[in-house]
């Protein structure tokens, strides 16, 4: 990471910029899809170990939904295709 | 029983059947069939879902987006297992293929099936008009457990 160039100095006020809230992406239980297929599928497209992956599976079986990943727009819509790819049932909403 | 996809040296082996190799034959091309059915068709809802749930307009916009190259890398994947279909052994990318394909069809019979409970027992009745579906539906769960078994073998 390079540092900042001395020029840009951000005005005290910038506190008022607050980022963009993330968008994040649910996927959401469906009575079809196999619960290793799910497992597998969050291992593959997010590289979540299978603790973890099988966790949010739990989730999705137990809860109804669970939210899977979190980020920009072009991230979460993304993210949201590669699960539609894979027939899992996604959404997306800003927090 | 034996199983049909074995893990091996990086690929995978497949022990099919010659006449499980001719049911898939068979079954990718009414799968093709019914990818071209027209996008709001109800058999298809599940490979198609809305992105936005509280929010039509981007809904929509999403589908038309997306739906053509959904349609499009499905209709690809159906070439790659049916350009293998015959194989004992198969690459990573020809059983991701094979296993996409598989949960699609799974997705539309079961959704054919009105399939709405978590595990909700099938009671099996030849007199059934919709027993062949079930027994379809019941087969390519089970293959497709054995494939997705190997997958995550191979994590």
């Amino acid at each position: 990471m390079s540092a900042a160039p001395a020029e840009i100095q951000l005005p005290s006020t910038d506190d008022d910029v607050k980022p963009d809230r993330p968008w994040i992406v649910i996927v959401w239980n469906d009575p079809i899809n196999l619960m290793s297929y799910v497992v597998l599928v969050f291992q593959k497209l997010f590289g979540y170990d299978r603790a973890k992956a099988t966790e949010l599976m739990l989730d999705v079986h137990h809860k109804g939904r669970a939210v899977v990943s979190s980020g920009t727009r072009e991230k979460a819509e993304l993210d949201v295709f590669r699960l539609h790819e894979h027939g899992l049932w996604a959404t997306m909403r800003q927090d | 029983m034996a199983r049909r996809v074995k893990r091996k040296r990086g690929r995978f082996e497949l022990h099919l059947d010659p006449r499980e190799r001719e049911l898939l034959r068979g079954l990718l091309g009414e799968l093709r069939g019914l990818l071209e059915l027209e996008a709001g068709d109800p058999r298809l809802a599940r490979l198609y879902p809305d992105a936005y749930t509280d929010d039509p307009e981007q809904a929509d916009e999403y589908r038309r987006m997306t739906h053509e190259e959904l349609k499009q890398g499905r209709l690809a994947g159906i070439e790659l297992v049916e350009a293998s279909i015959e194989e004992r052994v198969l690459s990573d990318e020809q059983l991701t293929a094979w296993m996409q394909a598989v949960n699609s069809l799974r997705l539309i019979l079961g959704t054919m099936l009105g399939i709405t409970d978590d595990d909700q027992e099938l009671m099996f009745d030849p007199e059934d008009p919709e027993a062949q579906t079930q027994a379809l539906y019941a087969y390519l769960g089970g293959l497709l457990d054995e494939i997705v078994d190997a997958q995550l073998e191979a994590l």
